[in-house]
């Protein structure tokens, strides 16, 4: 492989955004992101946006480049969003969805991914039940680490691909000043702990709104003395009111049954009753907000069926634009090398 | 360092005379050092001699002659005692024997050290006890094992052990350590039982209710990490159940009594603070990991617990003001207790100081790569940290945290009382003449770095891996003994 271009030396040609100042080797949160780094990604992405939009939606960038997509946890629209990111730029895509089972007849992580690299993987997307699995994986990849959601703690490209989402659709493409409000399980939440770093990064009023039993822990966070990079704060509330309240964006998180038989909800009902995004709900918030969900949705559940189909609900948006900030990403991190990295691994 | 300091060092030097691990110490002069003596509750400048295993001379110097030597030298001090360690065997000796854990023991200073029965099968009955006792015998280390006896059968929580049995087996405790004595109803008999034997229970105070599936101290840390919480409530939760129990027990076995282990929060040691107010019949002991190490840890940090709070004692922000210096996640700061928050850990040595916990353990608690090496989620609980006690407790006495009498008095007459108290044990005289020499020599003015290499321990897991710690031991004498030298 060694007389094909590298992606770098590509890039000029085909994607058109200035990789230079990447120096990220892994991607296993957004809190390490600078906002440039952050703006980079967006706009790698728009570059993506315009491949997408080709008849013939596919570049060569990372190709004879493998790209393991290994899942320790079910998920469908994730993990293929990865692969057809990573197809459409010419990766050669193997999929392993490792079971839990292989955890418990005492196969280690570590092992798993010294047996990955020495089948020839160059690029690893992964997802894990366990919150921190990625960094361990990284310890031991020689090559780039994608964390595609370990446990409650991050889901950058998620985070990532909802911001781009916002730029997109909020006049003037910024977040700053904006009110977001994130809705539902927040304790449980990857995709909401990636957000609080991009949010707050890119400028936002966030506020983060659900029951009292799943924000356990939040108020510590959001209380803090210092800030992120940009500004700092965020909201914590049960006031589901007060939270949409002018709105410019209101994003609902998917409520899971086994939280009531573990006693931090009632019922679903209930939850539907107080938190649950309608219309009539919806209608504290500006009126042009736009409405997001990271999917999958229990409708009925944690948004009305009504609210999901508004022009302003941008929840398939998100879908189409997950594919393209993946892309950028992949990307991006092709780029990096142990040697050349900015993540000490 | 200054050169009267070096001379002193010097001096120690040539305790080579004092021989290879095992043999008796047959000629030793240790000149111009620091003694700290806490059985006769005097420290200052002096020489010692030991021949034959015995302390022959001990001169404490004045006026001209103690010019110049200070605590920051080389001291010498009463060998260590550790009333909580886990040796694993039998049944892990994977990750620690008896003997390596002994002379893990001995390069930390230790001369005496308590095995906790969490073993395979569970150090519960008199077989298991003599067991321990002679894979200790076997290792030829001369540092003395004590054993503390499971509370329950297999510590399965259900029925009582053969307490009678090994109490006349001559356990020093009952614990049923790694896990609470979960039922009350079993802890109220047991409290009762054991006090008629004249025996403490040795409780890890956990409603493991509140910590089923808890990976990291419920706060910032935790939130941010997306780390299921650990809360402080149930520890405290636990000791005040514990504490209601002992004072029932006591009223009718006067002779109960209750030892709270690693207690690692800030409101549990205010319980004991007021149980011992009340005359309870309560002790309890914390460890160098909750006085020095905090949750931040977790997330990267790898600063003292005294430098991770504000000038009003409030925790300051790692995210903030640049202390995530390591990766985040690090299995080797996963512990039970966790490691809590910089107020928790202010209170820990708060607690040490006005005497509400009476005695430092290490809960040295080594584990294997497979065990340790995997997710933060999945790891096993415990530090590797018997070797590294005492370099945690004089970074603290650096910082003004503690007092080196103090954090000497918190290894040695701390851990003695209550051993006096719970097994009828006689203090060890100390650095007197005619004793036999018990004792550890350490340089405050050296450092020396945390390796796999240099723990001999086969536990490496450390969250202090890299780290260089002050007062490297020179020489460990256990019952007249070398124990440990590390003398050219």
């Amino acid at each position: 492989m060694t007389d094909q271009p590298t992606p770098a030396s590509e890039s000029a040609v085909v994607i058109g955004a200035d990789v230079t100042h990447w120096r990220h080797r892994h991607l296993l949160d957004v809190d390490t992101l600078t906002f440039d780094e952050i703006d980079l990604v967006m706009r790698t992405t728009d570059a993506m946006k315009e491949i997408l939009a080709r008849p013939i939606a596919k570049v060569p960038a990372l190709r004879g480049r493998a790209v393991t997509i290994l899942f320790y946890e079910a998920s469908t629209r994730t993990r293929v969003s990865f692969e057809v990111a990573a197809k459409n730029l010419s990766a050669d895509v193997v999929n392993i969805a490792a079971s839990a089972s292989s955890v418990t007849k005492g196969e280690s992580l570590v092992d798993t991914i010294r047996t990955v690299q020495a089948l020839g993987a160059q690029m690893l997307v992964m997802r894990h039940g366990t919150s921190g699995a990625p960094y361990l994986a990284a310890e031991h990849f020689n090559g780039n680490v994608l964390n595609g959601g370990d446990g409650w703690h991050a889901h950058p490209t998620q985070a990532l691909l909802d911001l781009y989402t916002m730029r997109g659709r909020l006049p003037g493409g910024s977040l700053r000043g904006r009110k977001v409000v994130i809705l539902g399980d927040v304790l449980h939440s990857r995709v909401a702990r990636s957000n609080i770093w991009s949010l707050t990064a890119a400028g936002a009023d966030l506020w983060l709104c659900g029951p009292s039993t799943l924000l356990r822990g939040l108020d510590a966070w959001a209380g803090r003395a210092g800030g992120f990079p940009g500004h700092g704060r965020f909201t914590v509330t049960s006031d589901v009111d007060a939270a949409l309240r002018d709105a410019d964006v209101v994003m609902a998180l998917r409520i899971q049954k086994e939280r009531m038989d573990s006693g931090l909800l009632p019922s679903l009902r209930e939850y539907t009753q107080r938190f649950g995004l309608t219309l009539e709900r919806l209608a504290g918030a500006r009126p042009d907000a736009i409405v997001m969900h990271p999917g999958p949705m229990n409708e009925g559940v944690e948004i009305d069926p009504a609210v999901v189909a508004l022009d302003r609900a941008v929840i398939t948006d998100q879908v189409t634009n997950g594919v393209a900030v993946r892309m950028a990403l992949l990307y991006l991190l092709a780029g990096v090398h142990a040697e050349e990295t900015a993540d000490g691994a | 360092m200054a050169p009267e300091e070096r001379k002193a060092g010097r001096s120690a030097g040539r305790a080579r005379a004092a021989g290879t691990v095992g043999t008796v110490v047959g000629d030793l002069e240790i000149s111009r050092a620091w003694l700290v003596d806490p059985y006769a509750g005097r420290e200052g400048p002096g020489d010692i001699v030991v021949e034959r295993g015995v302390i022959t001379a001990v001169t404490w110097l004045t006026g001209a002659a103690a010019k110049g030597i200070g605590p920051d030298g080389v001291v010498v001090a009463p060998g260590f005692i550790d009333l909580h360690a886990h040796l694993r065997e039998p049944g892990f000796e994977d990750a620690e024997t008896v003997a390596t854990g002994l002379a893990a023991a001995a390069h930390g200073g230790f001369t005496r050290v308590c095995a906790m029965p969490n073993t395979s099968p569970a150090t519960d009955d008199a077989g298991v006890v003599g067991r321990v006792r002679s894979a200790a015998a076997a290792s030829g280390s001369p540092v003395a094992l004590d054993v503390i006896g499971a509370v329950t059968v297999g510590r399965a929580g259900e029925r009582l052990a053969a307490l009678g049995e090994m109490a006349d087996a001559g356990v020093v405790g009952f614990s049923d350590d790694g896990a609470p004595v979960k039922s009350p109803v079993l802890m109220a008999h047991a409290l009762r039982y054991a006090g008629m034997l004249g025996r403490p229970i040795v409780e890890h105070a956990e409603e493991s209710a509140l910590t089923a599936g808890a990976e990291a101290h419920e706060g910032l840390v935790a939130a941010v990490l997306g780390l299921r919480g650990w809360p402080a409530a149930a520890e405290e939760s636990a000791v005040a159940r514990d504490l209601a129990l002992l004072a029932q027990v006591v009223r009718d076995v006067p002779g109960a009594r209750l030892h709270l282990t690693h207690l690692s929060t800030a409101a549990a040691l205010d319980l004991v603070r007021h149980a011992k107010a009340a005359a309870l019949p309560v002790t309890c002991d914390v460890t160098p990991h909750h006085l020095a190490l905090t949750d931040e840890w977790v997330a990267g940090a790898r600063r003292w617990a005294w430098e991770a709070v504000d000038a009003d004692g409030a925790a300051r922000d790692p995210w903030t003001d640049g202390a995530l210096v390591a990766g985040p996640y690090d299995p080797a700061c996963r512990v039970n207790p966790p490691l809590r928050d910089p107020v928790d850990a202010a209170a820990v040595r708060a607690a040490l100081r006005d005497g509400t916990a009476d005695a430092v353990v290490t809960d040295h608690a080594p584990h294997t790569v497979v065990d340790k090496e995997v997710e933060f989620g999945l790891a096993a609980n415990g530090i590797s940290g018997i070797e590294t006690a005492l370099g945690v407790l004089l970074a603290a006495v650096d910082a003004g945290e503690l007092t080196l009498p103090g954090a000497i008095v918190s290894l040695t007459a701390g851990p003695a009382r209550l051993l006096g108290l719970w097994a009828g044990r006689p203090a060890p005289a100390g650095l007197v003449e005619g004793a036999p020499a018990d004792l550890v020599v350490f340089d405050r003015g050296e450092r020396w770095t945390v390796t796999r290499e240099a723990l001999r321990s086969r536990g490496k897991n450390t969250p202090l891996a890299g780290r260089d710690l002050p007062g490297r031991v020179l020489l460990t004498v256990a019952a007249g003994r070398v124990a440990f030298t590390d003398l050219e």
